[in-house]
C-alpha cells in the first residue's frame, strides 16, 4: 500500500495505491478534501479541518489558514485565546496528522511512509519545512513531489493515447505552476516548467474584497478598512470568506450575492449586514489581469521550451480555482480547446503522489505488515523496478551468504500464473546474477527467483517473490532551480542546473580568499549555497551556508588554500554540503539552512525605487538605441512593477505573505531589468567577445594539448551558434570554457608566472589585505631576481587569493569566503 | 591544475554516454533499460557496476551519476550536446 498527500494551500488530500486502484481516504465527514485550516481554542485544543474552516470568519484570531504560504519563513503564527504560536510546519503537521488520522480509520493503521506533494517552484527551504511538517505528523519516511508532476502520472495513469506533450496548468489557492511534459512509449518526463510562487485563487478572492469594498464605501462611510489596516482584520475575513463563496458560486451560476451579516459596525456602534449583488461578467474583468498573468506564464514556458500551443497535445487543468469558467476558456483557448477529460482537478495530485509512492518504493504499511519475519534460507536481495514502463525490465539481485552457506550456481524468474520463464542463468563468482523478466500489459505482475545449487538441487531462499507494476515510468524529479555557491567576486559556480535529476551530488574546487587562524571560532569563511538562475550570486536566494572555522586547525590556514565543496541534493531537495581541506585534514559539515528571508517594508520600498530608477534609465536607453527587443522585455518590468507596487500597502499593514510576495517580485524584476541590460550590451558582449578569443584561440593552438585544441574548436563551434541564437548566457557560458583552456596553454610559458606576477604588482592597491599582498610582492621580486620561476608560481597562487573581486562584490555575494 | 581546469575536466569525463556506456546512437528503448540495469546493479552492490571506462581510465560511477547522464540524454538537446563532446573526447 501507498500513500500520497497533497498538502495544499487551501485544502488537503490523502490518497492510497495498492498496486491496482487508486483511492481518495474521505475524511470524517466523507468528504475527500479537508480544508488546511487549523483552531486553537483557549486551552490549547486543535481543531483541523472543515470543523475549524467554520470558525474563520467569526473568530479569525485563533482560526488560522493559507499557511501554507508562510512556509520556510520562520514566521510564527499566532492564536490570541491560548496565547500560544506556531511555525507554519507545526501547523501543516496538524493537517497533515488529521489526514493519516482519517487514513488509519480506512485502512487500519496510519500510513508509515508517504509522498507529500509541494509546488514545482519551492525553493529548498519551503520543502525543508515540508519535510519537518511530515515529521512532526508522525511520518518515518518521506518523500516529496512536484504538484505538476504528480498530477501528471495521476492523468497519465494507464491513458494508451497519452503521447505527446501536456501542458499542466495548476493554479492552486497561492501557486500557478505550469509545467510541459512529455510521454513517450510510456515514459514520462517533465521537458520544462515555470510559475508564479505568488499567484493563486486567493488572489482572485482579494480582487473581488478590493471590488466589494470600492463598492461599500461608495455608499458608507467604512472608517479606516482597508487591507493595509491590522485593525479592519476581523470584518476583512467575514468579507473575504463571502468573496470566496460566492466566487466559487459564479462557477454554476450568472449572478449571485456578496452575503456578510453583521460585517462591522457603523459610527452608531449597530452591525451592519452587507449584501452585494455580483455578476460573472464582473468576476470575470475582475479576475481578467490575473488570468493574463498566468497566460503569460505559459507562454513564457513554451518560448522557453521552443513549443508552439498547437503542439501541446492537451491541457490538464489542476486545482480548486481552475473550475472557474474564465479561466478554463482563456487557459483552454490558448491550446484550441484540447483539454484533457475526466479528470478530477480536486483530487489529481494527491492520486498521482500515491502512484509515485509506489515507483520510490515507499510502503505505507507497519513494518510488520509490509515485512513478516523472515523465514530461514539463503538470503537475497533483489532489485528491480516498482513500477516501470518497460515491459521487459532487467531484475538483478546478489546472494548474501552467512557463513558456511555458498551461493547458487543457476537462477530462473517465473511469472506467476504462468506464461512467463525466463533462460536459466549462471551466478557470477561475486553472486549476482541480471536478468529480464516480462510484464503484462498495466497489470502488477509477481514473480518468483528460483535458484539451484551447482548439481541442481534447489536452493532455499529467504526472500524469493516480488511485483513488478507495469504503467508509466517517471523519471526523477528535477530540480527547479539551479543550485551554486556563491564567490567572492557576486558570481555563481552551478553545482546543479535546474532540471536536473534528483538525488544528485557533485564536487568542485575552490580556494579561500583569506588566512584563517587556528582555534578561533570568530574567524569564519562562507561557503554561501545559492539557488536561482541569474549569473549575479546576490540576485540569487541564499539557501544554506556552510561555515569554515579555524577551531579544528592546527595551524594558520593561509590564502588560496584547496576547498573541495561537495554538494548533496536528496530526491526531495534536502541540501547537505561538505567542505573538504585536504592540506588541513579537515572536513565541514555544518550547514546552516536558511529561512526564506523576510524584509521590512522600508528596505522593500527602497529597492522598488532603485528598481524603478534602473528601469527609466534602461528605457532610455532602449528608445536611444532603437532596440524594439529591449522596450518589448521592459514592458513586462513595468507590469512586474507595477504588482510590486500593489503588494506595497499590504506589505505595510503587516501582512507578512504579501511582503514575500513583494521580495520575489522585487528578485524577478531585477532579473529582468538584468535580461534587458544584457540586450543593450550584446553589441559590446559580442566585440568583447571577438577580442578575448582571438588571443584565446591563438595561445590555445600554440600551446594547448591536442584534446585542449580540439576541446577548443567544439567551445568556438558552440559560441558561433550561440551568437547566432542571440544566447547571452549560453555565449558566456562557451566563453568561460575558451577562458579555461586559455588558463592551461598560458600556463604553461615559461615566463606566465612573471607576466602573472606583474599583473599583480600594477594591481597592488585593490588587494583585499594590502599589506600581506605586498610581503608577497616582495618575495616573489626577489625570487624574479633569482630566476626561481616554480616558487614564483606559488607566490601568485597566494596573491590571486587576496584579489577575489571587490570588497562590494564579496559583501554582495553573502559574504562568500571561496573564489 | 587550477581550480577551473579541473572542474572542466571532472565534467567532461561524467560524460553521459561514458557513464552508461552507451554507443551514440543508443535508442530511447536502450537508454531507459541500460539505466535502470546500472541502477539496479549499483543498489545490490554489483562490484563491476561501481566503474567505468573512460579515455583517462576507469572513473567511479554512482547511482547520483547514472540518474543525471538519463536524464541529459533523454533531453533531445542536451543529448546532441553530449554526443559532439563525446565524439571530440573519443
Amino acid at each position: 500500500m501507498h500513500a500520497g498527500i497533497d498538502l495544499g494551500t487551501t485544502n488537503s488530500a490523502l490518497a492510497v495505491f495498492d498496486g491496482a486502484v487508486v483511492t481518495v481516504v474521505p475524511n470524517a465527514l466523507g468528504e475527500q478534501l479537508t480544508p488546511s485550516v487549523a483552531r486553537l481554542d483557549a486551552r490549547g485544543n486543535a481543531t483541523i479541518g472543515r470543523r475549524a474552516y467554520r470558525f474563520l470568519e467569526t473568530d479569525p484570531a485563533n482560526t488560522r489558514a493559507e499557511f501554507k504560504r508562510l512556509m520556510g519563513t520562520g514566521e510564527r503564527i499566532s492564536f490570541e485565546a491560548s496565547g500560544k504560536s506556531f511555525l507554519p510546519e507545526e501547523l501543516s503537521s496538524l493537517v497533515l496528522a488529521s489526514l493519516l488520522d482519517d487514513a488509519k480509520t480506512a485502512l487500519g493503521y496510519a500510513p508509515r511512509t508517504a509522498v507529500i506533494s509541494t509546488p514545482a517552484l519551492f525553493e529548498l527551504p519551503q520543502n525543508h519545512a515540508t519535510m519537518q511538517a511530515g515529521r512532526l505528523a508522525g511520518l518515518e519516511e518521506i518523500a516529496l513531489i512536484q504538484e505538476p508532476i504528480a498530477s501528471a502520472i495521476a492523468a497519465g495513469w494507464r491513458a494508451d493515447d497519452a503521447e505527446g506533450l501536456w501542458l499542466v496548468y495548476d493554479l492552486g489557492g497561492g501557486t500557478l505552476d505550469v509545467s510541459l511534459l512529455e510521454t513517450k512509449d510510456g515514459w514520462l518526463r517533465v521537458v520544462d516548467h515555470w510559475g508564479d510562487n505568488f499567484l493563486g485563487g486567493k488572489d482572485f478572492d482579494n480582487a473581488v474584497v478590493d471590488w466589494a469594498l470600492d463598492r461599500l464605501r461608495a455608499g458608507q462611510d467604512l472608517g479606516g478598512m482597508s487591507r493595509d489596516n491590522p485593525a479592519s482584520r476581523r470584518p476583512l475575513a467575514k468579507l473575504k470568506a463571502a468573496c470566496e463563496q460566492a466566487k466559487i458560486e459564479l462557477s454554476r451560476t450568472l449572478r449571485t450575492t456578496i452575503s456578510c451579516a453583521e460585517m462591522y459596525t457603523d459610527a452608531a456602534g449597530d452591525p451592519v449586514d452587507v449584501d452585494l449583488e455580483i455578476r460573472r461578467s464582473e468576476l470575470d474583468g475582475l479576475i481578467a489581469p490575473l488570468i493574463e498573468r498566468s497566460l503569460q506564464v505559459c507562454r513564457v514556458l513554451l518560448d522557453k521550451t521552443r513549443v508552439s500551443p498547437e503542439a501541446v497535445e492537451r491541457v490538464v487543468f489542476v486545482g480548486g480555482p481552475t473550475l472557474t469558467p474564465a479561466v478554463r476558456e482563456r487557459v483552454g483557448g490558448l491550446f484550441g480547446g484540447r483539454v484533457a477529460e475526466g479528470v478530477d482537478p480536486m483530487t489529481l495530485v494527491a492520486r498521482g503522489a500515491a502512484l509515485y509512492a509506489a515507483t520510490a518504493g515507499l510502503d505505507a504499511r507497519p513494518v510488520a505488515v509490509s515485512a513478516p519475519a523472515p523465514p530461514t534460507g539463503l538470503a537475497v536481495r533483489i532489485e528491480h523496478p516498482a513500477v516501470t514502463a518497460d515491459l521487459e525490465p532487467f531484475v538483478v539481485g546478489k546472494f548474501l551468504p552467512a557463513a558456511g552457506e555458498t551461493v547458487p550456481a543457476r537462477v530462473t524468474i517465473e511469472r506467476e500464473g504462468g506464461g512467463f520463464t525466463s533462460p536459466e542463468t549462471a551466478v557470477s563468482p561475486e553472486g549476482s546474477f541480471a536478468l529480464q523478466v516480462l510484464l503484462e500489459r498495466h497489470r502488477q505482475c509477481r514473480f518468483v527467483l528460483k535458484a539451484v545449487a551447482g548439481d541442481g538441487s534447489p536452493v532455499a531462499l529467504r526472500t524469493s517473490s516480488f511485483s513488478i507494476v507495469h504503467g508509466v515510468s517517471v523519471a526523477d524529479p528535477p530540480l527547479s532551480r539551479s543550485v551554486g555557491v556563491a564567490l567572492s567576486d557576486d558570481t555563481v559556480h552551478v553545482y546543479f542546473e535546474k532540471g536536473t535529476p534528483l538525488p544528485a551530488r557533485r564536487t568542485a574546487i575552490h580556494q579561500t580568499i583569506q588566512s584563517l587562524r587556528p582555534g578561533d571560532g570568530e574567524d569564519v569563511l562562507l561557503v554561501p549555497v545559492v539557488q536561482g538562475e541569474y549569473k549575479r550570486a546576490h540576485l540569487n536566494r541564499l539557501i544554506g551556508s556552510l561555515r569554515i572555522d579555524g577551531k579544528g586547525l592546527k595551524q594558520s590556514l593561509p590564502a588560496a588554500t584547496r576547498v573541495e565543496v561537495t554538494l548533496h541534493l536528496d530526491r526531495s531537495g534536502q541540501l547537505q554540503a561538505r567542505a573538504d581541506l585536504p592540506s588541513a585534514g579537515l572536513s565541514f559539515e555544518d550547514v546552516v539552512h536558511v529561512l526564506v528571508p523576510t524584509a521590512s517594508p522600508e528596505v522593500l520600498e527602497r529597492e522598488m525605487q532603485s528598481a524603478t530608477d534602473r528601469l527609466v534609465d534602461l528605457r532610455r536607453r532602449s528608445f536611444r538605441g532603437a532596440l524594439p527587443a529591449v522596450v518589448h522585455r521592459l514592458a513586462g518590468a513595468d507590469a512586474l512593477l507595477a504588482e510590486a507596487r500593489a503588494g506595497l500597502a499590504p506589505a505595510r499593514g503587516g501582512d507578512t505573505d504579501a511582503a514575500q510576495r513583494l521580495h520575489r517580485l522585487l528578485l524577478d524584476l531585477n532579473g529582468t531589468l538584468d535580461a534587458a541590460e544584457d540586450e543593450i550590451r550584446w553589441p559590446e558582449l559580442e566585440a568583447r567577445a571577438d577580442d578575448r578569443l582571438a588571443v584565446w584561440i591563438s595561445w590555445v593552438s600554440s600551446l594547448g594539448t591536442a584534446g585542449e585544441q580540439k576541446l577548443c574548436d567544439q567551445a568556438v563551434q558552440a559560441i558561433h551558434n550561440a551568437r547566432e541564437r542571440r544566447d547571452a548566457a549560453e555565449l558566456e557560458r562557451q566563453l568561460a570554457t575558451v577562458s579555461a583552456l586559455f588558463d592551461a596553454a598560458y600556463s604553461r610559458h615559461p615566463e606566465a608566472p612573471v607576466w602573472i606576477f606583474e599583473a599583480y604588482e600594477s594591481h597592488l592597491t585593490e588587494a583585499i589585505d594590502v599589506p600581506k599582498a605586498q610581503a608577497l610582492l616582495d618575495q616573489g621580486r626577489s625570487l624574479r631576481r633569482q630566476g626561481n620561476l616554480e616558487a614564483l608560481r606559488t607566490i601568485n597562487r597566494q596573491l590571486r587569493a587576496l584579489f577575489p573581486g571587490t570588497l562590494e562584490e564579496r559583501r554582495k555575494s553573502f559574504g562568500s569566503g571561496v573564489s | 591544475m587550477s581550480a577551473g581546469r579541473e572542474n572542466l575536466l571532472r565534467r567532461h569525463l561524467a560524460n553521459p554516454f561514458f557513464v552508461l556506456e552507451l554507443p551514440l546512437d543508443a535508442s530511447r528503448e536502450q537508454l531507459e533499460r541500460q539505466g535502470a540495469k546500472l541502477l539496479a546493479l549499483l543498489a545490490a552492490q554489483v562490484a563491476e557496476a561501481s566503474t567505468y571506462p573512460t579515455p583517462l581510465g576507469r572513473k567511479e560511477r554512482t547511482d547520483e551519476m547514472v540518474r543525471a547522464a538519463l536524464a541529459e540524454l533523454r533531453d533531445p538537446d542536451r543529448r546532441l550536446a553530449h554526443e559532439w563532446w563525446a565524439r571530440g573526447l573519443a
